[in-house]
């Protein structure tokens, strides 16, 4: 246990090392953030599939209740109940183009985590760095309880809970709670709570920040620990992931059409329905809910008493709850809709409800098609202030200002690359499937997907933390 | 220009309107008046006023412009702003936004100006940065670089690590003036 404690305390001092420019401690927010108990007690796991390469290699590290998936490389470094994601990683062989940049691949890119603490952090995608295109790296950085590391090397960063970082390099920078940022490449930034930041320089430019205490009831700290409404519905559902999780072999659902994929780390409740090419990925939890034709729940997702019409992304931690989506709909990164039995959410096709929006209503609210939607939305009031038509901001050349939020540059091109990406992510997960087109996505492979577990030393110096271990094919 | 040093050109601390730290607005603004008042005695027409620590030091100082934004500052613009600057948004956006703020309200309004008239100096006052002291024994020409590379309107004249002075770029373009009419130096035509 005494090496754990150690290892912990050096990955705080090289975090603030790092932020030190910015006068930032984490010391506050790592308290109680790892239970040295929980790090022997949990197991980890990692996937075997055809599809995607098996190279993993863990040293001096401690893993417990984390999910490892393709090229995947942990130094010195601390991860609970994480999901390193590495199926969409570029392989060797492959072009990654950047701007007018062709980079050929030399060998298969791996996820390279040193010197960082990982708590129920989410790590997907590939790095959109054309300066690493060989190496996502995760360096000196501590992610709190579901931040979301998608696309985005990081180096020197504190990440705070239910943060994203979505394909940006970030550098000596601080994350703050429920923030969502995706700018290319930031540096010795600290950005406040609640921030949702998209920018493409010379394209386009969204900013909106959450009134701190609108923000607070829902995610807030109190004595250095995360709470909130937002915790307190995780809280809530924790249980039904027990079964899952302390069984080796769970019974095969034979509902699930053969193209849909259900992994085996998700909650699936009754009275539930998947239609074909539906993705389910682990840790998420589904309850008496439909979904449609080429629908996905990411992971950390949560759809209670729901239906999704087809072709609708649930990404990384989003969750619904009472609501009815109309087909190709987006539902962004950690967004929380939630409405009631007698006043449902409504949402018509092709909206885009951006990442880290809360909708929260207590009487029943529809959504027009084709609207983009962002921020806190209590009331049909505040959908008016916090949501545009598609069209509308199509046609925006300079700027546009409504409430709370600010946007500069060409609207088109700002929703033709949430529409690219939307279309992007439906073909990556299989939602367009079939047999004469060969276009297995992610629904269809992860079904040849197998787990084994690994255990950490359960006594001595070394409790906590797991052998040193080379795994390869 | 090098015959003059600054010392020949500074206006003498002794004759500068001075406030100390806890002064409010509104006391600041009549100290200057006061001082603009004495201009009829005084050969220094005063547009600015300095803001000395206990151990009367100088740790800011406060022109028209810095009492016009203690005015016109509304916190709400203000912060809103400030983030906006570290997100990547163009001047031109984020004029916009101050323009759009303006048509929300005036500024002269009692209430305001009551408000504004009640902050302390220390609240707005512009704290000297190092590009901003130069020694008394410094000549002209250094005074000019210093206040054209840090569109300074004024340095702090320093002595032996004290301030002794304020070299005002009036003055400094009044001796540039003179000097230019002393050598005759017009272009020739043709």
């Amino acid at each position: 246990m005494k090496e754990l404690k150690k290892l912990y305390d050096r990955i705080v001092q090289q975090v603030n090392i790092n932020l030190r420019e910015l006068d930032f401690d984490v010391r506050p927010f790592v308290e109680n953030l790892i239970d040295p108990e929980k790090m022997t007690k949990f197991y980890a796991f990692y996937g075997i599939t055809p599809d995607h390469p098996l190279d993993l290699e863990f040293s001096h590290s401690g893993l417990a209740g984390s999910y490892f998936l393709g090229k995947c490389k942990v130094t010195n470094s601390l991860l609970y109940k994480s999901d390193i994601r590495g199926d969409e990683l570029k392989r060797e062989g492959s072009t990654f183009t950047f701007q007018n940049f062709s980079i050929p691949l030399t060998t298969d890119e791996v996820i390279d985590i040193r010197d960082s603490a990982l708590i129920k952090t989410l790590v997907h995608n590939y790095s959109h760095d054309p300066e690493t295109a060989e190496r996502f790296f995760i360096r000196s950085t501590l992610a709190m309880q579901f931040a979301n590391i998608h696309g985005s090397p990081m180096d020197g960063c504190f990440l705070g809970p239910f943060a994203t970082v979505d394909l940006t390099t970030a550098h000596d920078s601080v994350i703050g709670r429920y923030s969502y940022i995706q700018a290319g490449e930031v540096h010795h930034l600290r950005i406040k709570p609640g921030t949702i930041w998209v920018n493409s320089p010379n394209n386009f430019n969204f900013y909106y920040r959450y009134k701190p205490e609108a923000l607070q009831p829902y995610v807030h700290m109190e004595d250095g620990q995360p709470s909130g409404l937002l915790f307190d519905f995780i809280e809530e559902h924790q249980g039904a992931f027990q079964r899952v999780f302390n069984m080796v072999n769970l019974d095969v659902i034979d509902t699930i059409p053969a193209s849909a994929s259900l992994d085996r780390y998700a909650v699936i409740l009754p009275k539930t329905t998947i239609a074909e090419n539906v993705l389910v990925s682990q840790r998420a939890y589904l309850q008496n809910s439909a979904l449609g034709k080429g629908a996905n729940a990411q992971e950390n997702c949560y759809i209670i008493n729901s239906t999704l019409a087809g072709f609708d992304v649930t990404a990384h931690g989003a969750k619904l709850i009472e609501a009815d989506l109309e087909e190709n709909v987006f539902v962004g990164f950690n967004s929380f809709v939630r409405g009631t039995a007698e006043s449902r959410v409504c949402i018509g096709q092709r909206c885009i409800i951006m990442p880290h929006t809360i909708i929260d209503i207590d009487e029943p609210l529809e959504i027009p098609p084709g609207h983009l939607v962002w921020g806190l939305i209590k009331n049909a009031r505040d959908l008016q202030e916090n949501s545009v038509s598609l069209t509308e901001l199509t046609k925006i050349e300079k700027s546009f200002t409504r409430g709370r939020m600010h946007f500069e540059g060409n609207g088109a091109q700002f929703v033709k690359a949430f529409q690219d990406r939307i279309q992007h992510i439906l073909e990556v997960n299989g939602a367009f499937y079939d047999e004469e087109h060969n276009n297995a996505g992610h629904a269809q492979k992860n079904q040849n997907l197998s787990l084994n577990t690994i255990q950490p030393f359960r006594f001595g110096e070394m409790e906590g933390l797991y052998p040193n271990m080379i795994i390869k094919l | 220009m090098e015959h003059y040093s600054v010392k020949d050109l500074m206006v003498p601390i002794s004759e500068y309107a001075t406030v100390p730290m806890g002064t409010t607005l509104l006391d600041a603004i009549n100290v200057l008046e006061h001082a603009q008042e004495a201009y009829t005695i005084s050969k220094y027409q005063h547009r600015a006023i300095l803001v000395l620590d206990e151990n009367r030091n100088v740790v800011g100082k406060i022109g028209q412009l810095r009492v016009l934004k203690a005015i016109e500052t509304r916190p709400d613009l203000d912060s809103e702003l400030e983030e906006l600057k570290s997100f990547n948004f163009s001047p031109e956006y984020m004029a916009h936004i101050q323009e759009l703020h303006r048509l929300r309200g005036p500024i002269m309004r009692k209430e305001d100006l009551k408000n504004a008239a009640a902050k302390k100096v220390e609240e707005f006052m512009q704290k000297p940065t190092p590009g901003e002291f130069v020694s008394e024994d410094a000549s002209i020409d250094t005074a000019i670089h210093q206040l054209v590379a840090g569109t300074h309107l004024s340095l702090l004249v320093t002595r032996n690590g004290q301030i002794v002075g304020i070299l005002r770029i009036a003055d400094v373009f009044a001796a540039v003036y003179h000097e230019m009419k002393k050598h005759d130096i017009a272009p020739q035509n043709g």
